[in-house]
């Protein structure tokens, strides 16, 4: 039972965690129709960024994170303004142009800091005990920031006009253009939200999992298992597939072991692809 | 719309012309004996039929991650059959492109429903399922550890067993797949022109699209089969780690970077990124990066890719009056008033 649910807290804050890579992936192809091969680069350059400050400058944690996440966020913004947006209405150009930004990224991260993974620690350790059930803290803190961080980006696209603007222009940009909105100007800002969310995934995690210069490649599969099976571009059908693909990977590994977890998890997403392209929740989406 | 203009060069010509291209290749092995240019020349050599494979799925407008799959059926299919006392290269090399392609049939019905992203996703969960499955069943494919041991190939008898004569079968392997691909994208070429500019409007005018696509998918399959083969015939091991998720990309930047919609240009994308990635890797860790900056700048600067840009240059200095006279509509707004001058 212990078993049981320890297996389910790590499952639930893995899909917190999921959930939060999934929604920066899921903005980028819902808005801009791009298909973002660096969102995995983000997620490394976050974690190293975040060791960076911590262990270079002697930040605390919770500033190194916060400067991640902007470090990372301005790198999105940068090569959304003078690169991405020369080319966004071109599919092949676009992941083309974010798999080199992804090879850039991460041969950048490799020369500064060595194919070492560095000792990089998460500053709260310990099991939170209630009853029988052991929890380790840092799961719970991770969990806790990653929930209030996708309550933040639900507020920021369903509560702010800056949130309207991007519906809308995910919705027509024909339209939404001619109403007024400056594609120019707000997708540079969208991607580095999204950019910005993968950097801090991997400030809050990498001390936990890994950190290492290659950790970024796993992360661009998981993002993918779960927007097809939450439907490209849908906010609320990747949340929910995040935990789901959480949870399923969490009790596989504790009662299945090995790969055939993963492989069971492939095949599921396969079929729905298959069955339902649109997803769990999704709706059609453009070019399919 | 990429593809609709060829600037003078035709079909034909792109096909003799890439031809042409491996025979000299052939010459390769025995102008010099450096091996270094004979593990690069092999590593292009297995890059173009891979390279194929995507530009036949890209005349379909449908983008493929499903070529390292496919390369591993080949290459498991080619080792397997080494393994058991099969050494004539011809039947390897047919039973490369026969497996994966027949795998591909039902495979190609069930997916070629999805069109854009959902098939570049659909196609990628593939791969990442196949190297799964690589490790997960030891007794056929030798799980973590692979397959080794695999005796020499022949020819008539003959063992091919050194650098030379393995960098030659990659070459001739590469050749029949170049003729493949000429022979399918020739035979269907208005079928597969029809499905890229507008599938809604091909299927309305009754071609029978997915019969079409299945046959691309098909082929597609098998000329990634025949790279999986070549790959295993120079690392002399089939290994799961040789046909990872992450290569495919690779293969899309070799097909796209030398220009889609040309065979030339799979084959000068294949040559100039492997060159370079080999060149580069005496940066040792920059390398990545600077293969990465390569693609970036190839896509801004040129964006028909090496074998589009170049097209467009001859053009332009076979025509010096007309630099933008590539279009139809501004080659009809030219014609119309000598053609009598009607509206």
């Amino acid at each position: 039972m212990n078993e049981f649910v320890s297996a389910g807290l790590i499952g639930v804050s893995l899909g917190a965690q999921y959930a939060l890579l999934a929604l920066g992936f899921t903005l980028i192809f819902g808005i801009l129709g791009v298909v973002n091969f660096a969102h995995g680069g983000f997620y490394v350059v976050g974690g190293y960024a975040a060791y960076g400050f911590g262990a270079h400058f002697g930040l605390p944690y919770v500033a190194a994170v916060a400067l991640a996440m902007l470090v990372t966020g301005a790198i999105g913004y940068l090569f959304e303004l003078f690169l991405l947006e020369r080319v966004v209405e071109d599919e092949l150009a676009t992941l083309m142009l974010t798999l080199g930004l992804y090879l850039v990224m991460s041969t950048g991260v490799l020369v500064g800091f060595g194919p070492e993974s560095p000792q990089f620690q998460f500053p709260v350790s310990g099991t939170l005990r209630l009853g029988p059930f052991h929890l380790p803290l840092e799961n719970l803190v991770v969990l806790a920031v990653c929930l209030t961080a996708i309550v933040a980006v639900y507020l920021l696209l369903y509560r702010s006009d800056f949130g309207r603007a991007l519906r809308a222009l995910a919705d027509d940009r024909q339209i939404a253009s001619a109403q007024g909105l400056r594609p120019r100007l707000l997708f540079p800002l969208a991607f580095a939200v999204a950019a910005g969310l993968a950097g801090l995934t991997g400030a809050l995690v990498t001390p936990i999992l890994s950190l290492a210069p290659h950790v970024g490649d796993p992360v661009l599969v998981t993002s993918f298992l779960i927007v097809i099976l939450g439907g490209l571009g849908s906010i609320t059908g990747s949340t929910v597939a995040a935990f789901l693909v959480g949870l399923v990977e969490a009790y596989s590994s504790v009662y299945l072991g090995g790969s055939a977890g993963a492989l069971a998890l492939f095949v599921v997403v396969l079929i729905v692809l298959v069955v339902r392209p649109s997803g769990l929740f999704g709706r059609d989406v453009r070019g399919a | 719309m990429p593809g609709s203009t060829r600037h003078g060069i035709t079909r034909h010509g792109d096909a003799v012309a890439s031809v042409a291209v491996l025979v000299l290749a052939l010459a390769v092995p025995f102008a010099t004996s450096d091996p270094f240019v004979y593990s690069v020349a092999n590593q292009i050599m297995v890059a173009i039929p891979a390279a194929l494979s995507v530009h036949v799925m890209l005349r379909m407008d449908l983008l493929t991650f499903a070529v390292p799959a496919f390369m591993a059926i080949g290459g498991y299919a080619a080792a397997i059959a080494g393994l058991n006392g099969v050494s004539d290269s011809f039947v390897l090399t047919a039973l490369s492109f026969g497996v994966p392609a027949l795998v591909a049939v039902p495979l190609g019905v069930l997916v070629l429903r999805l069109r854009g992203v959902y098939f570049v996703l659909v196609t990628f969960v593939m791969t990442e399922i196949m190297e799964l499955l690589l490790f997960e069943t030891p007794a056929l494919t030798g799980g973590s550890n692979g397959l080794v041991g695999m005796p020499p190939t022949t020819v008539l008898g003959i063992e091919l067993a050194d650098n030379r004569a393995v960098l030659l079968l990659a070459v001739a392997v590469a050749m029949a797949a170049v003729v493949v691909t000429a022979l399918v994208t020739g035979h269907y070429r208005r079928s597969f022109a029809a499905i890229e500019e507008n599938e809604t409007l091909a299927a309305s005018l009754g071609l029978v699209v997915w019969r079409r696509k299945v046959v691309g998918f098909v082929v597609a399959a098998g000329l990634a089969g025949m790279a999986g083969f070549s790959l295993v015939n120079m690392l002399l091991t089939a290994h799961p780690t040789s046909f990872g998720s992450a290569s495919a990309v690779t293969y899309i930047a070799y097909a796209v970077v030398g220009g889609r919609g040309w065979l030339l240009g799979a084959i000068a994308g294949s040559a100039l990124l492997v060159s370079m990635s080999n060149l580069f890797s005496n940066q040792g860790q920059y390398a990545p990066g600077l293969f990465g900056l390569l693609i970036i700048v190839v896509v801004l600067v040129a964006r028909g890719g090496v074998a589009g840009t170049l097209a467009d240059a001859a053009a332009r200095l076979r025509r010096p009056a007309t630099p933008a006279g590539n279009t139809a509509a501004t080659k009809f707004a030219a014609a119309a008033p000598l053609a009598g001058g009607r509206p």
